[in-house]
């Protein structure tokens, strides 16, 4: 069956009305946009907090003493750290690595006591591993005239009722099980967006955790940033080759994440979902009035012999080139105001505060994945189609002669 | 050869309720190359008759042969293939396609019977100079007169060589010097081409014309009268 007639005849119908085809498509273009900006801003949103999670706190793999995640005993340190580290490091995949010393213990001050993390890093590479240096808000880091440096969370210092410069106490088991102590100078004070990390965690140089632990080179855990975070699962795959030792993936250390992650596509295609019902209704009730108004001459192309598949064929595909012109527009719109926004970021610090609560700044940058634009193209295609059935349908069941009223 | 057999058509509307009888017991037989009026007063089924040689309305009871085949007896799809291919049709409102031009209108006709483009181009340039349209091609309904419209409407019915043109009421939108010029050109389409018009009208002046005319009432044919000369 030779549809080009038809086809050309439905193009031509478009803009019979150019008003109302014009309104039609105009709102596809703001419909696509509007959602699929919406989608690229709360994608944004949501891989930043993902990210600030990773790289202020977790990394994107760990690799631990493979009993050390049960217990966290000190003596469950990695032996031969550094040929691990050289090997991670000559991985492709690989960008930063660190290696720490970790003691679970008390911190005191004069008037309060409270459980932490100890964490004994290097600088110079733990910094390249872990934005929450960043988050300094007073003092300076290690500072090399301070004997037994420490930094601590805001919200520690607030529980220990301690200032900057102030000594605390950490007492914590070293290698062999013994219980030990020493008094550090507070040198810094980090105030980051998780106020339960910075509750328990305080950071001292890895030499004087490792000194007072009773064991040089001593490493508790390697973390690593690799070049696609969306990756990590399998990058843990090709690194897992030691039984002793238990490799995991940030979604393996924060399944609450790999959840937010899992389901940010989801939420995004059942925002967009809705969206596109909405403009499918549109394009419905615009498809009826077309059909509606023009029964006459749809009666008189059915009396002189196009057929029903040419009939249907025909308002399908009226609707189709409704759409065909909308979301083409709509998405080569939406990816240019992504590309921009993404490039600048949208400055939300009027909602800072609300926003570091949850562990995200106030600089937005929009972005999607160009499989999402294609998606929404088939969706919206899929969605055109079906909206398209119905008024085909009404324009099959008229009668001709009812239609054309007498020949 | 009679090319249409109209066999006892009856027509009935709304049969189940109150029976309205449109055809009762038509029978007439159409030549090739016959000018045929179909005349009568307002309510004698003219219209009705001329949907059913059409093959938009089924009759109720009876038979039509077209060329000595039974229209009703083949398939919907087949019917619409039918009537592309061996009826044309004019209409009291033009009934033109406003987007495309005279000749695009034209045109789709022939595409829709699967012409190529050089055998459709050629064949509606042909007809719509015939039909003295020839500076008016490319003009939209729109842009076209009453009669100039009926004349497109005319060279469209005649794209596909039908076998015969059904017209209901050609003249009924139009004033008297457009009607005069449809007429004599429908006339010389007849003469020269040989093709067969049966159509419904009230007009005296295109009653005055017609080389038979077949008089309706109450839905039965009250009378059938061949005009030997030409007029």
């Amino acid at each position: 069956m030779n549809l080009w007639p038809v086809i050309k005849l439905s193009w031509k119908n478009v803009w019979r009305n150019p008003v109302r085809s014009g309104v039609v498509i105009i709102s596809v273009i703001l419909g696509t946009w509007a959602g699929v900006f919406s989608s690229a801003f709360m994608n944004g949103l949501s891989l930043q907090y993902i990210k600030n999670e990773l790289e202020n706190y977790t990394a994107h793999i760990q690799i631990h003493h493979a009993g050390y995640n049960e217990e966290n005993l000190p003596s469950y340190y990695i032996p031969s750290a550094d040929s691990i580290i050289e090997d991670l490091r000559s991985k492709s995949f690989v960008q930063n690595v660190t290696a720490r010393s970790l003691a679970q213990g008390l911190a005191s001050s004069a008037t309060n006591t409270f459980g932490v993390t100890v964490n004994g890093v290097d600088l110079e590479t733990d910094s390249t591993v872990s934005s929450i240096y960043s988050y300094l808000v007073e003092g300076d880091l290690f500072d090399e005239s301070t004997r037994n440096p420490v930094l601590i969370g805001q919200k520690l210092a607030d529980r220990l009722n301690i200032k900057l410069r102030s000594r605390m106490v950490l007492n914590f088991q070293d290698v062999d099980g013994n219980i030990t102590a020493a008094a550090f100078r507070v040198a810094g004070i980090f105030n980051s967006p998780n106020a339960n990390f910075d509750e328990s965690n305080v950071f001292v140089p890895a030499e004087d955790l490792n000194q007072l632990m009773d064991r040089e080179n001593l490493v508790h855990e390697i973390a690593l940033l690799v070049d696609d975070f969306k990756q990590a699962d399998a990058y843990a795959e090709q690194i897992r080759q030691n039984e002793n030792l238990e490799v995991r993936s940030w979604g393996d250390i924060s399944p609450a994440l790999r959840y937010t992650d899992s389901m940010l596509d989801f939420t995004l295609y059942i925002f967009m979902i809705i969206i596109i019902i909405a403009l499918t209704f549109g394009i419905v009730n615009t498809m009826l009035m077309a059909v509606m108004e023009r029964t006459q001459e749809l009666g008189m192309l059915m009396a002189i012999g196009v057929n029903k598949p040419r009939t249907f064929s025909m308002i399908m595909f009226e609707t189709l080139f409704l759409t065909l012109v909308g979301v083409p527009a709509g998405l080569f719109l939406s990816w240019a105001t992504i590309a921009w926004l993404g490039t600048v970021g949208i400055d939300l610090s009027a909602f800072s505060q609300g926003l570091e609560m949850y562990g995200i700044s106030s600089m937005v940058h929009p972005e999607l994945s160009p499989a999402y634009y294609g998606n929404i193209a088939l969706l919206m295609l899929f969605a055109t189609l079906l909206a398209a059935i119905y008024p085909s349908i009404k324009a099959l069941k008229l009668n001709p002669v009812q239609a054309i009223r007498k020949l | 050869m009679a090319i249409i057999e109209i066999q006892e058509i009856t027509k009935i509307y709304n049969p189940e309720h109150v029976p309205v009888h449109a055809l009762n017991g038509v029978n007439i037989e159409i030549e090739e190359g016959e000018f045929t009026a179909i005349v009568g007063p307002s309510g004698s089924g003219k219209t009705t008759l001329l949907n059913v040689i059409g093959g938009l309305d089924e009759p109720t009871s009876g038979k039509i042969f077209i060329k000595g085949t039974d229209m009703f007896s083949l398939s919907e799809k087949k019917l619409i293939d039918f009537r592309l291919n061996h009826i044309g049709f004019v209409f009291q409102a033009y009934n033109l396609i406003p987007v495309l031009t005279a000749k695009e209108n034209v045109n789709f006709i022939l595409q829709m019977q699967g012409q190529s483009k050089s055998t459709y181009e050629k064949r509606s340039e042909e007809l719509l100079h015939m039909v003295g349209l020839d500076d008016k091609m490319d003009k939209r309904p729109s842009e076209l007169s009453g009669g100039q419209q009926q004349r497109v409407a005319v060279a469209r019915a005649l794209a596909s060589k039908p076998d015969f043109v059904l017209a209901d009421e050609p003249t009924a939108n139009l004033d008297s010097k457009s009607t005069a010029n449809l007429l004599d050109m429908m006339l010389r389409l007849n003469e020269e081409e040989q093709t067969t018009f049966i159509f419904s009208t009230h007009d005296q002046r295109v009653v005055e014309r017609a080389r038979r005319v077949v008089t309706l009432v109450d839905g039965k044919v009250e009378t059938d009268e061949v005009r030997n000369s030409k007029l």
